[in-house]
C-alpha cells in the first residue's frame, strides 16, 4: 500500500510484501494492520521509537513469532513461515540487536552451526569456507579465532556471516549501530553498500535519524504499531522523521539549567580494577559529567569500583572530602552516593519483591524504617506511596512486583528510590537503555534537576545524543582510562577518535 | 518542563480486582490441590497394578492416624522433629542457599547436647539442665553448620556438594564419639550394652505434653511440640517482619540487586547457616530426650539413632512450599502418611514401601504445580499492569518546542 | 609396596564409578542441565542392576557373562528412564535445576525401597553372591613385584573408562551433534536463532546423564560388592560432581580427577594400618573421602568455567 506516485529507484519487483500484519501481546498491540513491500538492491530503514513495533514486525518476518492476521508474499507466493529455519531457507536473514554468539567457539563454528553439512565436523574445510565469504564481501575476519576475543565490529561481521553463509538475499539488521563506534559504523555502512550492490534487499532498523539518513534509500515509520509514514531520504529531514516517530514535535535536547560549578565532590584518582587501569576524574557540584565510550571499555567496572562492588586494586575515591576507596558498599551508599545501574535487572530491582520493597532497599538500616530489627511497614508503605506519586510511577498499587512493571516505570522507580536520599553524587550508567522517548525525557528531566539543585552527576552513557544532551564535559573512556576531554560543542568525530583511543596525550581534567 | 501525563487509574477496565495477597493465596491452594489429584491419581494406578481398590488403600492410610486413641499423638510427635528439619531448610532457601546439611548438623547437636547432659548436670540445677541441653543441641548444630556457611561465603564452594560431605563426615564424627569420649562408663554389670551414651539424669528430659490432652504416654507427644510450631511462627515473623529476613530475600532473589543496594551478601549468607543450623539442632532432641526417656531418666544418645531426618525435612519443606505456616500443615500430613505404612501390610497387599512411592510423587507433583502456578500468576499481573499503563501525553511548553536540532 | 598396590586397585574400581557418573554429569551439564540428582540415578542403577544380575544370571539360567551384563545394561536403561523426570522437570517445565535435583535424590532412595520389596521381597537389601563377571589380571603390569597386586583380581569393566574416553571427546568436540549440544549448553539463544531446537538436545544430555549414573551404579552393585544394599553409593554421586568441576568439565581431565577421588576412597580401606594413618582414630580416616572433596572445591572453585548458560532456564523463541 502506498507505494503509488512515490518516485524512487527499485523499479524491480519486490521480495517480500507484508500486508495487515497484526500481532498482540499481553496488554499492547505490537503491530496493527502493518504492510511493507522489501526490493532487492536496496537498504529500507524502519523507524520508531522503542515499542513502536518494528522489532517485532521483523521478528514475524524471520518466523520467531506468528502473525495474529495478515500475509506475507514471496517472489509473489504467500507464504507461511513457521521459524527462523524454515525463514533462512526462504532466503530471509536476521542480525539481532544482542548478538547471539557462543562466545568459546571459534567464528568458523559460529557460522555453520545448524548448518554444518554433515554429521561430522571438518574444521578446516569449514574455515576455508568461511574465509573464501567474508573475502568475497570485503570482511575482515579471521575465522580460527574466537568469538571471546573479538571486538564489537567484528562479532557484527560474524552475525552478518551466518546470514550470508546461508544464501539470504533480505537481511535484517535489528540496531546494528547501537554499539559501534562512528568508524566502525561508517565500515558497516561500506559493507552495506557492498551487498546491495550485489542485489541484496537490506532493512536496517533504527532510532538514529541521521544515520538513517545517511545509508537508507527508503524509510518507513512506526507509531504505536501502526505505519505513519513512508519516504525517502530526499523527500525528508531529521526533525520530520522525529516528529512522525513521537506524533508531537519533539525536542532533541532539553533546556540545561545555568548553575553555577562549586567545588569538586567526587575524584577519582588513578583508579585500578578489572578493566580499569589508572583513570582519573573529576565531579563538581551542580556539574554533569558525561563518560562517552563503546560498551566493553571499563564502564561497567567503573560503576562497580566506585559503589564498591568489587575490589580495588589501586587508587582513591574521594567524596567531598571523604576517602571512600575498600569502604562497603553501604557505607558509600550512606556517603551520599546514589546508583542507577545499567542492568536494572541484575543490579536495581529485586524484580520479585513489591514495590515498597524495592523502594526501601538500601534504606532497611535506618531508623524510621526499622526498629530493634523489625521492619515498620506502615512507614515504608507511606514513603513507597509518596514516591511513587512523586515519580509517577504507573501501577496499580504499591503491593505489584516490581517485575511486571514496564521498563520505563521500573527505571523511575529507581530513580526515586536513589534520589529520595538527595545523594551528593548521581552514578548513572546507561539510564535510557530500552526506554521510550517518554520516558527518557523524564530521566533527562531529572538528572538535569539534580544539577539545578548544585548536585554532581557522573553519566556514563554508549548514547553519544545522551552525552551531548546532559553533559557540561564529555569524557572518553578506551581501555580503561580517560583518553580525552572535550565540550559539548565538540564535533562527534572528534569525541568519537577519543572513544576509539586514537588521540595525542591530551591533558585531562 | 517534564511531560506530564494524566492516567485514568485502571484505565475503565471495570473489571474488580482483588488484593494481590488474595490472588496468591488462591493460586497457591489450587496448585496444592492439583498436585495432591495427580499424585493420588498415579498413586492409584499403582495400587490397580497390585489388584487393590484405591480407596480402600487410601482410606486405611488416613485411618492409621485416626483409629487407635493415641493416633493424633503420634502423628504431632512425629512431626516433630520434621518441622524443625523443614524449618531449617526453608530458612536457607529463603537465601538462594541450598542447606543440605540439616542431616550431619542434627547429628551433631545430639552429640553436644548429650555431652551437656552428662557433664552439666552439677551447674544446672532441675529444669534448668533441659535448657542447657537444649542449648548445647543448637550451638552444636550452629557450629557444624558455620563451616559449609564459611567455605560458601570465602571460597564459594557449593553448599550443595560441601554439605553432603559434611553428613558423612559427621556420621564418623559422631561416631567417634560414642567409642571414645561419650561412651558409656556405667553400664549395668555382666550385661551387654549396645553402644551409647550413659543415661542422662532424669532432669534433662523435655516433659510430655499427651497426658494433658488425655493421650498415653506411649506416643511420646512432649513440649517440642508446641515448641516446633512457635519456631514456625519465630521463623515467620523473621523472614516477614525483619530486616533480616528482608535482606534473606532480597539476596535469594537477586544478589546483584541486593549487593548494590548496599546488602553484605556474606554476611547475610553467615546468618542465614547459622539460623538454619540452630534449627537443625533442635531435630534431634525428640529422639534423645524425650523417645529414650522413661520415668525417672532423661534419655540417651544410642549408636542406632534415627538417621535420614534431615532429607525428609528436605521433602517437607518443598511439599510446605518453604513457607512456615506450610511446613506445619506439611509436617503432620506427611507424618500421617508414614504412620500408614505400618497399616498397610496388615490390611491390604500392598508393601509398606507403596506410602514412600506416594510421597516422592507427591513431592514432584507439589514443586511442579507451584512452580506453575507461580509463574502463570506472575504473567497475569504483568499483563495487567501493562493494559492499565496508559500514558496520555498533555501538552510540552511553547519554550521546548523552539527546542533546537543537533 | 604392596599394601599401595591394593590400593591402588581399590582406587582403580572406585574411579570406575565416579568417571562414569562424572561422565553423565558432564553430558547434562554441558547441555545445559545443571544435574545434582546423579547420585539418585546411580541409586537406581544399583537396585536395578543387582537385579538384572540376578534375573538373568541366576533364575533364567543365563550364567556368566551374560547375567551380569544384562544387569549392568538394565542399570543403565533405568538410569536413563528415571533421569527422563529431571528432564521434564528442567527441559519443559522449567524447574530450578537444583531443586529438581534434590527431588530425584529424595525419591530414588524411596523408589530404591519400593523397588528392592518388588524384586528381592526386601526392603533395603538383597540377597549376597549375585552373578558377577570373571575378575582378570591386566598382563604384563600385574606382574611387576609388589605393586603389581594393583591389577589383579580387577572386574573387566574397569577398563571400560578408558576405551570411552577418546570417544567421548570425539563425540563432543567433532560431531555435529556435540557441537549443537554444546552451543544449547553455552547459548541457548544463538542455537534457536540458527533454527537448532535446543529442547530435544537438553532432554538427550539427561538421559545420557541418567544412562550414565544407572550404569556406574549397576557396576557398583553388580561387579563390586555383587548385591545390593541400601545406602552403598556413600554420596559417591555427589564426589562425581565434585571431580566434574575439578576437571572443567573435559572428559580427558575427568580421568585425573576420577582417579583423585577414587584414591581417597581407597585410603580408608586399604592403607589403614600405614605409619602415619594407624595414629589416627579409625572413625577419622573414614572421613577422607570428604574432606578430600571439600578441599578441592574450596580450593579450585574459582579457577573453573562452567558452561556458560547451565542452570538457567531457556524461555523459548517468544522472547
Amino acid at each position: 500500500m502506498g507505494e503509488n506516485g512515490r518516485a524512487g529507484r527499485g523499479s524491480a519487483p519486490p521480495f517480500v510484501v507484508l500486508e495487515g500484519i497484526t500481532k498482540r501481546f499481553p496488554g499492547v498491540v505490537a503491530n496493527d494492520d502493518v504492510s511493507l513491500e522489501l526490493r532487492p538492491g536496496e537498504v529500507h530503514a524502519l523507524i520508531g521509537e522503542n515499542g513502536a513495533g518494528k522489532s517485532t514486525l521483523m521478528r514475524i518476518l524471520y518466523g520467531m513469532y506468528p502473525s495474529d492476521s495478515g500475509r506475507i508474499t514471496i517472489h509473489g507466493e504467500e507464504v507461511r513461515i513457521h521459524s527462523p529455519r524454515d525463514a533462512i531457507a526462504r532466503g530471509i536473514g536476521m542480525v539481532h540487536q544482542h548478538f547471539v554468539l557462543v562466545d568459546p567457539f571459534t567464528v568458523a563454528e559460529n557460522v555453520i552451526l545448524g548448518d554444518e553439512g554433515g554429521p561430522i565436523l571438518q574444521p578446516e574445510e569449514s574455515e576455508r569456507k568461511v574465509k573464501a565469504l567474508a573475502v568475497t564481501y570485503g570482511f575482515q575476519i579471521d575465522p580460527h579465532s574466537t568469538v571471546e576475543d573479538l571486538s564489537v565490529g567484528e562479532e557484527q561481521r560474524v552475525e552478518i556471516l551466518k546470514a550470508l553463509y546461508r544464501g539470504v538475499e533480505i537481511l535484517i539488521l535489528d540496531e546494528p549501530t547501537a554499539v559501534l563506534t562512528p568508524s566502525e559504523t561508517s565500515d558497516l555502512f561500506e559493507n552495506l553498500r557492498r551487498l546491495r550492490a550485489d542485489g541484496k534487499s537490506i532493512v536496517f532498523i533504527s532510532h538514529k535519524l541521521d544515520e538513517v539518513l545517511e545509508i537508507a534509500d527508503r524509510i518507513t515509520v512506526l507509531r504505536r504499531g501502526v505505519v505513519v509514514g513512508e519516504t525517502t531520504p530526499a523527500e525528508t529531514s531529521k526533525a520530520k522523521l522525529a516528529e512522525m516517530m513521537v506524533g508531537r514535535p519533539v525536542l532533541f535536547r532539553l533546556e540545561k539549567p545555568a548553575v553555577e560549578i562549586g567545588e569538586p565532590v567526587l575524584r577519582l584518582e588513578g583508579l585500578t580494577g578489572g578493566r580499569l587501569d589508572g583513570l582519573s576524574l573529576e565531579v563538581r557540584a551542580g556539574e554533569i559529567v558525561g563518560i562517552a565510550g563503546v560498551e566493553g571499555n571499563g564502564q561497567r567496572d567503573l560503576a562497580d569500583l566506585v559503589m564498591g562492588l568489587r575490589p580495588l586494586d589501586a587508587g582513591r575515591i574521594v567524596l567531598d572530602g571523604e576517602d571512600l576507596a575498600s569502604r562497603s558498599t553501604a557505607e558509600i551508599r550512606n556517603a551520599g552516593v546514589g546508583f542507577v545501574p545499567e542492568d536494572r535487572h541484575e543490579q536495581g530491582l529485586v524484580l520479585p519483591m513489591t514495590l515498597w520493597e524495592n523502594l526501601v532497599l538500601g534504606r532497611q538500616d535506618d531508623p524510621p524504617f526499622v526498629k530493634h530489627g523489625v521492619l515498620s511497614l506502615r512507614t515504608i508503605k507511606d514513603l513507597a506511596r509518596t514516591l511513587v506519586r512523586r515519580f509517577d510511577v504507573r501501577a496499580r498499587s504499591i503491593d505489584v512486583t516490581a517485575g511486571a512493571l514496564s521498563g520505563g516505570n521500573q527505571q523511575k522507580l529507581i530513580l526515586a528510590r536513589e534520589l529520595e536520599t538527595d545523594p551528593k553524587l548521581l552514578l548513572a550508567a546507561q539510564p535510557t537503555r530500552g526506554l521510550d522517548v517518554g520516558a527518557i525525557e523524564f530521566v533527562w528531566s531529572q538528572i538535569l534537576a539534580q544539577k539545578a539543585a548544585g548536585r554532581g552527576v557522573l553519566l556514563i552513557s554508549a548514547e553519544l545524543d545522551e552525552i551531548y544532551a546532559l553533559s557540561d564535559r564529555i569524557l572518553t573512556l578506551y581501555e580503561g582510562t580517560i583518553t580525552g576531554e572535550y565540550p559539548p560543542s565538540a564535533p562527534a568525530e572528534e569525541v568519537g577518535r577519543g572513544m576509539l583511543g586514537d588521540v595525542a596525550v591530551r591533558d585531562v581534567g | 518542563m517534564a511531560i506530564t501525563a494524566t492516567a485514568p487509574p485502571a484505565a475503565g477496565s471495570g473489571v474488580k480486582t482483588r488484593p494481590e495477597w488474595l490472588e496468591s493465596a488462591i493460586g497457591q491452594g489450587l496448585a496444592l490441590l492439583l498436585a495432591l489429584v495427580i499424585a493420588l491419581g498415579l498413586g492409584s494406578i499403582i495400587i490397580l497394578l497390585y489388584g487393590e481398590n484405591p480407596l480402600d488403600v487410601y482410606g486405611s492410610i488416613l485411618r492409621a492416624s485416626t483409629t487407635d486413641k493415641d493416633g493424633p499423638a503420634w502423628v504431632l510427635s512425629s512431626a516433630t522433629p520434621l518441622i524443625f528439619s523443614a524449618l531449617a531448610v526453608s530458612v536457607c532457601f529463603k537465601g538462594g542457599l541450598f542447606n543440605i546439611g540439616v542431616e550431619g548438623q542434627y547429628l551433631v547437636a545430639m552429640a553436644t547436647a548429650a555431652w551437656a547432659a552428662l557433664h552439666l548436670g552439677g551447674i544446672l540445677p532441675g529444669p534448668l539442665l533441659m535448657w542447657g541441653v537444649l542449648l548445647f543441641g543448637v550451638l552444636g548444630g550452629m557450629a557444624y553448620a558455620a563451616i559449609p556457611g564459611a567455605l560458601k561465603v570465602k571460597t564459594g564452594a557449593h553448599e550443595v556438594v560441601t554439605t553432603i560431605m559434611m553428613n558423612g563426615i559427621a556420621i564418623s564424627l559422631v561416631a567417634w564419639a560414642l567409642n571414645h569420649p561419650l561412651r558409656y562408663t556405667n553400664a549395668p554389670a555382666g550385661q551387654n550394652v549396645d553402644l551409647r551414651t550413659n543415661i542422662f539424669p532424669a532432669n534433662a528430659k523435655v516433659p510430655d505434653l499427651g497426658h494433658l490432652f488425655g493421650y498415653g504416654p506411649a506416643p511420646r507427644l512432649s513440649w517440642l511440640f508446641p515448641l516446633a510450631v512457635l519456631a514456625a511462627a519465630i521463623v515467620w515473623f523473621v523472614v516477614k517482619r525483619m530486616r533480616l529476613g528482608y535482606e534473606a530475600r532480597a539476596v535469594g532473589a537477586s544478589a546483584g540487586s541486593a549487593q548494590a543496594g548496599g546488602i553484605g551478601i556474606g554476611s547475610v549468607q553467615m546468618k542465614l547457616f547459622l539460623v538454619s543450623g540452630a534449627l537443625a539442632g533442635l531435630v534431634g532432641m525428640q529422639q534423645i530426650l524425650v523417645n529414650n526417656a522413661s520415668t525417672n531418666t532423661g534419655g540417651y544418645l544410642p549408636q542406632n539413632y534415627e538417621a535420614t531426618l534431615g532429607f525428609t525435612g528436605i521433602a517437607v519443606a518443598f511439599l510446605g512450599q518453604n513457607n512456615p505456616i506450610g511446613i506445619v500443615f506439611a509436617a503432620i500430613f506427611w507424618a500421617s502418611l508414614s504412620r500408614g505404612e505400618s497399616i498397610l501390610p496388615l490390611e491390604t497387599n500392598m508393601p509398606r514401601e507403596f506410602v514412600i512411592i506416594l510421597q516422592g510423587i507427591l513431592i514432584m507433583s507439589v514443586v511442579i504445580t507451584y512452580t506453575l502456578a507461580r509463574r502463570r500468576l506472575e504473567r497475569r499481573q504483568t499483563g495487567r499492569v501493562l493494559a492499565e499503563e496508559e500514558i496520555v501525553v498533555t501538552q510540552t511548553t511553547p519554550a521546548e518546542v523552539e527546542g533546537t536540532t543537533t | 609396596m604392596s599394601k599401595l598396590g591394593f590400593a591402588v586397585s581399590i582406587a582403580f574400581t572406585y574411579f570406575t564409578i565416579i568417571y562414569l557418573t562424572g561422565l553423565g554429569g558432564l553430558f547434562s551439564e554441558r547441555s545445559g542441565i545443571v544435574n545434582i540428582g546423579l547420585e539418585g540415578l546411580m541409586i537406581i542403577g544399583t537396585v536395578t542392576g543387582s537385579f538384572g544380575a540376578y534375573y538373568f544370571g541366576a533364575k533364567l539360567g543365563w550364567g556368566v557373562p551374560a547375567g551380569p551384563i544384562m544387569g549392568l545394561l538394565l542399570g543403565l536403561a533405568c538410569g536413563a528412564a528415571f533421569a527422563s523426570i529431571h528432564a521434564l522437570a528442567t527441559v519443559t517445565f522449567k524447574i530450578d535445576h537444583i531443586v529438581s535435583g534434590v527431588v530425584i535424590n529424595l525419591v530414588a532412595v524411596g523408589l530404591a525401597r519400593f523397588l528392592s520389596t518388588v524384586f528381592f521381597g526386601q526392603a533395603t537389601q538383597s540377597d549376597p553372591g549375585q552373578p558377577h563377571l570373571h575378575v582378570i589380571s591386566i598382563p604384563l603390569l600385574s606382574s611387576i613385584p609388589a605393586f603389581g597386586t594393583a591389577f589383579q583380581g580387577l572386574s573387566p569393566f574397569v577398563l571400560f573408562p578408558f576405551l570411552i574416553a577418546f570417544p567421548v571427546w570425539w563425540v563432543l568436540n567433532r560431531t555435529r551433534w556435540g557441537l549443537r549440544l554444546r552451543s544449547a549448553g553455552e547459548n541457548p539463544e544463538a542455537t534457536r536463532s540458527l533454527g537448532v531446537a535446543v529442547a530435544p538436545l537438553r532432554w538427550e544430555g539427561v538421559l545420557i546423564s541418567g544412562a550414565f549414573a544407572g550404569l556406574s551404579g549397576a557396576f557398583l552393585s553388580v561387579e563390586i560388592v555383587n548385591n545390593w544394599r541400601e545406602g552403598q553409593t556413600l554420596g559417591l554421586g555427589f564426589i562425581a560432581l565434585a571431580a566434574l568441576i575439578l576437571s572443567n568439565w573435559n572428559p580427558i581431565r575427568l580421568m585425573g580427577a576420577a582417579f583423585l577421588f577414587g584414591f581417597a576412597q581407597a585410603i580408608p580401606l586399604a592403607l589403614r594400618d600405614w605409619p602415619i594413618i594407624r595414629s589416627i582414630p579409625e572413625q577419622f580416616v573414614n572421613m577422607t573421602p570428604y574432606v578430600v572433596t571439600i578441599v578441592v572445591l574450596a580450593g579450585f572453585i574459582g579457577r573453573v568455567r562452567p558452561p556458560a548458560a547451565a542452570g538457567k532456564a531457556y524461555e523459548g523463541t517468544t522472547t
